[in-house]
């Protein structure tokens, strides 16, 4: 899975700290987030959708096999 | 509130175990290997628990939750692997000290080992999976 959180996040000029804070998260998690190494639960991905300004389906990309 | 005061009962116990440890290293007349072993094992758990402790209160102290739904799924799936390291320890602490030795192991024994495996190996198990990811 690929996300473009990293993307959306520098658009709106935040950290990932801040981002952690906004959506009530560690910052770690927002780490791995964006490297694609969590499948975060639906709730996460909507809030984190939510804080970035988008939807669940712009950020989180899924390799179609 | 609440990770505050899990962070500070983590802390209270922590130096409850560290003090037991001295108390019990002081009555002690003679330290035997087993002894040593067992010595290593709870030390090794306090370290790794200060280390979480500490994690915990940087967070805290950064604004950031203490855990999240991330941590919480690692700590469901240390727990289940420190259960089968429970039940696995349980059975061979007593049936291989039965083989090599041909004896019975004392109840307490079996009880402290069962503790301590199932520790360390949650320990071990959470600590690389809230490294890792899934």
């Amino acid at each position: 899975m690929k996300t473009r959180i990293k993307e959306y996040r520098a658009r709106y000029d935040l950290t990932q700290e801040d981002l952690a804070k906004k959506i009530n998260v560690r910052r770690e998690t927002i780490v791995f987030l964006e490297k694609g190494k969590y499948n975060p639960s639906l709730k996460l991905a909507y809030d984190v959708a939510k804080a970035l300004k988008t939807t669940v389906d712009e950020l989180f990309l899924f390799d179609e096999e | 509130m609440k990770d505050k005061i899990t962070t500070i009962l983590g802390v209270g116990i922590a130096v409850c175990v560290i003090f037991t440890l001295i108390i019990y290293l002081g009555a002690k007349e003679s330290i035997e290997e087993f002894d040593l072993f067992s010595i290593l094992i709870v030390l090794i758990l306090v370290i790794t628990s200060i280390y979480l402790v500490w994690d915990r209160v940087k967070n805290l102290k950064a604004g950031l939750p203490a855990q999240d739904e991330r941590l919480k799924l690692a700590g469901y799936k240390a727990g289940y692997y420190g259960f089968i390291a429970a039940i696995w320890s349980s059975i061979i602490s007593n049936l291989g000290y039965n083989i090599l030795f041909d004896q019975e192991l004392r109840g307490g024994l079996v009880t402290a080992a069962v503790v301590l495996v199932s520790g360390m190996v949650f320990m071990i198990s959470f600590i690389y999976f809230s490294r890792k990811g899934n």
